[in-house]
């Protein structure tokens, strides 16, 4: 094998990270090789960060780190190598400056790191992100995954001998992130060598070797066939309500032995299996079947179309969300979802078309007014007041939907135990991991019992486990209530739970039909590759 | 119930921001004392200096009726050329020459004059100096008997206490200042966290949110005031107050709903936190300098006088004058309540207009 | 010293203050201080509302009249209004002075008689002016022999302008609180944002990034030099007796100094308002107080003339009403310690505020 030949390059050796007294990774070890994709898997807030963080010389941390023969042990150790390795951290474009356009982003850090421009490099980066049309527009005025792009290409601008990417593809469609492996792999040929900590099982599946990170450690390290083999015992076929076995995505786990077909396990099933070791049982989820009055159409866009001057973002979409029906709005980044929806919320003024909301026509804002208390809504940045605590974010947001205090406690207590953020929630937004943070908002949005349901992009950065709760809660609140979710996500195989996905590409409505139907008309494909598959026909 | 909410959301938020807090804390009570106590206006400790030419006895007799408060300890100079570079490199203010001929004719009592030398840099402070330096000069002569008493009373303050004065009008300023940033960050924070959607779509009328937003802000101000004006203008200052509190407080509400007014348009088209401060900087300046709080209406430009009635802390600064020095009750006050009333509602109208469309 | 990042920042930095028109408040806050304060504070007193109650009708009282007429400092109205109707018009903020003559006054002279002369006394220095210049009409309208004349001779402003006092006094006070803040918002922006990363995570050194950072604020501010002193030329009518090139240089290095406290307070604040907020507060007072405006140094007493030599702007202020209204410039030695002073404040600063930034999370 070539790989006996190839130089170690980076080794961490007992590295530990603490905030406080709070201690994020403890005697962390690793090792890698040049041109090795090393993928960081874990639950939110296991020390994934901390650990690309103080590898990348911005973190403070204890323990020694050899880079090519060069120790460090602190930040300003490690000034050294940041020629060498190039960092993009999580959150939808935290690097970028709202006010700069795309272009002058390249101009900037050209600058900052002293490179020579390179034409043809840059544009082969903008195309790939799908932002080459747009260099002109403000990072401010992107959407959610582009902006998260521009921060991707960004990193890959001083073509780093080290990549240390943090969640790269967090709200990425599947367009890009088909690209971004090739350019990352097309680097590797380079000599170069990359740290990247995912979400996404099937980039995981790409990678040389794995790492899950559990509590600040590593409890499981190998390639996916490895890691994958050691749960094939635990798995079984379909999905069963039971709270000794956890269930997503038509595979079951369980340690005891189950009356079931034995499947075959996917990268997923580690962070079950891993759970179940750890004694955790799957929430019961109970939600009382409840009849609430509802009208068959809860919402009816007629031809809604909305311009940013001269760019039409979304254009005469008509889309009908029906009662008891979750129905998922799929498309690429910058397609028009988030403006879409803020349309049907009377967040940005409607150009053009009709709405009607849960039978009424909307006109003014009158009409609206009574209605927000009938809905629920995740915003894709998620939103909360950083300086109240979790609690006080979610008591004000009851209080402000007339909730009585004792219902309040209650709900809140329920929440948190569904949601696992127990623990966080005299915490301060700030303090908490993404995916954490993720969930609160899912929480306030979902504590009046509203009877419609936005959201933009929920389980983004949110880890498999808390998704998969997160999902089964939704079909428990849809199937015991009634009532009806609009949905976007970049996760394709979470279309799977929805009963009609809606397809926009660029502004335009190009498909509406039933998931049945999709995979009728295209069989043996899973949704990502229907999606990829309608993408292309509708050129 | 919901505004309960909002308010109590919005205490929360304040008081978590342990420098906003100090702040307000500080420009409520320190800043105050600072001002009442380091600005002095009325010249003291004039630093002097003298040139003792006729070498006479007389002479350290002028200069030992040079004293404090008003006067340092004078300094001797050898001569004139020495007196004038110490004026040039400005280690005294004045500098008086005895030269021989003044002496003489004061001995033989012909009217003798005196050359008296003064840094007039600051035109007003030189100005009172020499009114000092005249009345100190008359009454060396004891013999001086003027044909009629001169019986000086300075109302309100008949000590020429600037504390007083500045205490106040620091304190007005302040309270301007604050309600500006305050009531319009209160929203612009919102926009800037990215929580301004979240808002929106609370089931509540867009007019309960600016309400509660607006009032939970001033009720921080009243509290601020509350505490400046006990800890520092009674407490430490004991500032006399002639009038009413209460009408000082009831002014104080009435002001705190115009500034608020400004504020909302400040909030409406602000999108950060830093436009605000910039907004509030433009504003706040000449709102007090055209209000009167630091030279009297009266003595400004007639334009600016009637431009003045324009702004909501003319009335406030003048009623504020009126109840703790002259004295005012509750009907001399009343057009100053019914105008800053007016204001009141006049400017919150379009800051609510303003700021409505964004909802 | 890269030039690339400096060129980075640069650029960014003037893209921001367009975009979102800041670069206005920029150049519109100075001038605005300046005139506003320029205009606004009025030290001395003209036109004083006065209420002359003449119960005498004699000659003298005639003369008084006259004489109190004839000033620009006093608006003479004489009416016949009771005591208590008088008191009142103060008391209402109608009048400033009232002077009350009483009846049989001429005849009554030094034989008692005596004459009451009431102040509004809310604006103490006010007061005490009107009452220096009320004491001096009424003795010289007595027509007595005074023992001593002064014959006063004024230096540097001699026809007594308020401007000339105000004005130079003003520059200080800007060029301490302005690019103060504006360097601290600037660093801080890129904190609370979260884009300090591109700092931390670039191979760029400590010093690169302070400069590059601290150098728009500088440049922008030092435009404003010309500008704030064409004004006092132009609007203000401010004599100018010293060196330009002397002024010009320390202007810029006490601009230095300023943007120096900025970094300063960007280090120990974390939000942009915090940052305005308190570079606004350190600033001021001193900026304020020490400026010469108000009280020139020499006549503080002793604790506040040690806390005005630690603060940068009295030896600037020095320098500038130096450059301004005396003209003495490097011929005196005193003004050269001053200078040599500064320069050790902007240096100790930008150094002190080096070695405290962090590259790194906190
Ligand atoms: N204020 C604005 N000014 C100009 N263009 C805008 C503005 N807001 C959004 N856009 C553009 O509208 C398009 C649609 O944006 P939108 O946020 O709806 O995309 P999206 O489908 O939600 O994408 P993502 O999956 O990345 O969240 C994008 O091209 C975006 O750049
Ligand atoms: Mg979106």
């Amino acid at each position: 094998m070539e790989n006996g030949e190839l130089r170690k390059i980076l080794e961490v050796k007992n590295l530990s990270v603490s905030y406080g007294k709070k201690v994020a990774i403890k005697n962390v070890n690793f090792s890698l090789k040049e041109q090795e994709l090393l993928g960081f898997i874990g639950a939110d807030g296991a020390g994934k960060s901390s650990t690309l963080h103080a590898i990348a010389g911005v973190l403070s941390f204890e323990g020694e780190i050899v880079y090519k023969n060069y120790v460090y042990h602190s930040p300003k150790e490690a000034e050294k190598i940041k020629y060498e390795i190039s960092l993009m951290p999580q959150g939808l474009g935290l690097v970028l400056y709202d006010f700069l356009s795309v272009k002058e982003h390249f101009d900037f850090f050209r600058d900052l790191r002293g490179l020579k421009k390179d034409k043809e490099y840059e544009n082969r980066l903008l195309k790939m992100a799908g932002l080459y049309e747009f260099q002109n527009r403000l990072a401010g005025n992107l959407s959610g995954g582009m902006r998260q792009k521009l921060s991707l290409i960004l990193s890959l601008l001083p073509r780093p001998k080290l990549l240390i990417l943090d969640e790269p593809t967090t709200g990425v469609d599947p367009i890009s992130r088909a690209e971004l492996w090739n350019i990352v792999n097309e680097m590797r040929e380079d000599g170069m060598s990359a740290i990247i900590s995912t979400a996404y099982m099937s980039e995981a599946n790409k990678m040389d070797k794995l790492m899950l990170f559990d509590e600040g450690e590593i409890i499981a390290s190998g390639t996916s066939e490895e890691l994958i083999e050691s749960i094939k015992d635990y798995t079984y076929e379909g999905e069963i309500e039971n709270n000794k076995c956890f269930s997503f995505n038509n595979r079951t786990y369980s340690l005891k032995p189950l009356n079931l077909k034995k499947a075959s396990p996917t990268l997923e099933g580690i962070f079950f299996v891993n759970a179940l070791k750890k004694g955790k049982k799957p929430i019961v989820i109970n939600v009382p079947e409840k009849d609430i009055e509802i009208p068959e159409i809860i919402v009816n866009a007629k031809c809604l179309t909305k311009k940013f001057g001269e760019f039409i973002a979304d254009n005469c979409i008509d889309l009908k969300l029906k009662k008891s029906e979750i129905l998922g709005l799929l498309g690429a980044n910058g397609a028009g979802k988030t403006t879409f929806i803020k349309m049907l919320l009377g967040l940005y003024p409607i150009d053009e078309g009709e709405l009607y909301l849960l039978g009424k026509r909307i006109r003014s804002y009158e009409d609206r007014l009574t209605l927000k208390s009938k809905i629920g809504y995740v915003s894709q940045k998620f939103s909360l007041y950083k300086d109240l605590s979790i609690k006080e974010n979610l008591e004000y947001f009851a209080k402000m939907h007339s909730l009585s205090v004792g219902e309040t406690k209650r709900k809140i207590e329920e929440f948190a135990r569904m949601f696992e953020f127990e623990e966080y929630l005299n915490a301060f937004p700030k303090e908490v991991p993404l995916g954490i943070n993720q969930r609160f908002s899912l929480a306030a949005a979902l504590l009046h019992e509203p009877v419609v349901l936005f959201l933009d992009e929920p389980t983004s950065g949110v880890d498999t486990v808390a998704r998969s709760a997160f999902w089964r809660l939704l079909r428990k609140l849809k199937e015991n209530t009634g009532i009806s979710i609009l949905i976007t996500t970049h996760y394709m195989n979470e279309a799977e739970y929805c009963d009609r996905v809606a397809v926009l590409k660029r502004g335009v409505k190009i498909v509406d039909d039933e998931v049945k139907n999709l995979h009728k008309k295209y069989p043996r494909l899973d949704f990502e590759e229907i999606f990829l598959q309608i993408y292309k026909e509708n050129q | 119930m919901k505004m309960s909410a909002i308010l109590k959301k919005e205490f929360l938020v304040f008081f978590r921001n342990a420098g906003l807090v100090i702040f307000i804390l500080y420009a409520f009570t320190l800043d105050i004392y600072i001002a009442g106590k380091g600005i002095k206006v009325t010249p003291r400790n004039v630093s002097i200096g003298y040139v003792n030419e006729a070498d006479n006895l007389i002479v350290n007799k002028i200069i030992s009726s040079f004293h404090k408060p008003q006067f340092k300890q004078p300094k001797m100079f050898l001569n004139e050329k020495a007196l004038k570079n110490a004026i040039y490199n400005r280690k005294i203010i004045v500098g008086i020459v005895f030269d021989k001929q003044f002496v003489n004719n004061l001995i033989s009592k012909k009217q003798a004059k005196l050359q008296v030398l003064i840094d007039s840099t600051a035109a007003a402070q030189a100005e009172v100096t020499l009114i000092y330096l005249q009345n100190i000069l008359m009454k060396f002569e004891n013999n001086l008997n003027l044909p009629a008493k001169i019986n000086i009373i300075k109302l309100f303050n008949p000590n020429s206490n600037t504390k007083w004065f500045m205490s106040l009008s620091e304190l007005m300023s302040n309270i301007t200042m604050l309600g500006l940033v305050l009531i319009a960050v209160v929203f612009v924070r919102e926009k800037e966290n990215g929580t301004w959607d979240i808002m929106l779509l609370m089931p509540v009328r867009g007019s309960l949110i600016i309400f509660s937003k607006i009032l939970s802000q001033v009720l921080i101000l009243m509290a601020g005031i509350t505490i400046s004006v006990g800890l520092i203008v009674f407490g430490v200052f004991n500032t006399p107050i002639n009038g009413n509190l209460l009408d000082f407080y009831l002014i104080s509400f009435l002001f705190s709903f115009a500034i608020g007014g400004i504020a909302l348009v400040i909030a409406a088209v602000s999108k950060t936190i830093l436009e605000v401060g910039h907004l509030t900087i433009v504003i706040m300046l000449p709102l007090i300098f055209l209000s009167g709080a630091w030279t009297p209406l009266s003595a400004m430009n007639p334009f600016i006088q009637y431009l003045s009635y324009l702004s909501p802390l003319r009335y406030y600064i003048q009623a504020t004058q009126d109840i703790f020095f002259r004295g005012s009750g509750f009907f001399d006050l009343l057009p100053y309540f019914f105008a800053e009333l007016f204001m009141a509602m006049v400017l919150f109208y379009i800051g609510y207009k303003k700021i409505g469309k964004l909802f | 010293m890269k030039i690339s990042v400096l060129r980075a920042y640069l650029k960014k930095e003037i893209i921001d203050l367009i975009r979102n028109k800041m670069i206005i408040l920029i150049y519109l806050i100075p001038t605005m201080i300046l005139i506003l304060f320029g205009f606004g504070i009025k030290l001395e007193v003209t036109h004083a509302r006065t209420v002359i109650i003449d119960n005498d009708h004699s000659k003298l009282s005639l003369e008084i009249i006259n004489k109190f007429s004839r000033t620009k400092y006093f608006d003479v109205r004489v009416e016949n209004l009771s005591y208590k109707k008088a008191l009142h018009l103060i008391q209402t903020n109608k009048a400033d002075v009232i002077i009350i003559i009483p009846p049989s006054f001429s005849r009554n002279l030094y034989k008692g008689a005596e004459i009451g002369v009431y102040i509004d006394g809310s604006f103490p220095l006010r007061a005490v002016t009107l009452q220096g210049y009320i004491e001096k009409l009424l003795i010289n309208g007595f027509n007595i022999h005074l023992p001593i004349k002064i014959e006063n001779r004024n230096f540097f402003n001699e026809s007594l302008r308020d401007y000339n006092a105000v004005v130079p006094g003003l520059f200080g006070l800007i060029f301490l609180v302005v690019p103060a803040s504006l360097a601290a918002i600037m660093i801080v922006k890129e904190k609370e944002m979260g884009t300090i990363f591109n700092f931390y995570s670039a191979p760029i050194k400590k010093v690169e990034f302070i400069i590059s950072k601290l150098l728009p604020p500088f440049l922008f501010h030092s435009l404003n030099i010309f500008i704030l002193l064409l004004l006092a030329f132009y609007v203000f009518n401010v004599p100018f007796r010293g060196n330009f090139f002397i002024f010009w240089v320390v202007s810029e290095i006490y601009i230095l100094i300023s943007v120096g406290i900025g970094l300063l307070v960007s280090i120990i604040t974390s939000t942009q308002i915090a940052a305005l907020v308190l570079s606004v507060i350190i600033t001021i007072i001193p900026g304020f107080l020490y400026s010469g405006i108000l009280m020139p140094i020499s006549s503080m007493d002793k604790e506040s003339f040690i806390e005005a030599h630690i603060f940068p702007v009295m030896y600037y202020n020095h320098l500038v009403y130096d450059s301004f209204l005396i003209g003495q410039g490097f011929k005196a030695s005193e003004n050269v310690l001053y200078f040599f002073i500064l320069c050790i404040y902007a240096v100790t600063l930008i150094l002190v505020g080096t070695f405290f930034v962090k590259k790194a999370i906190k």
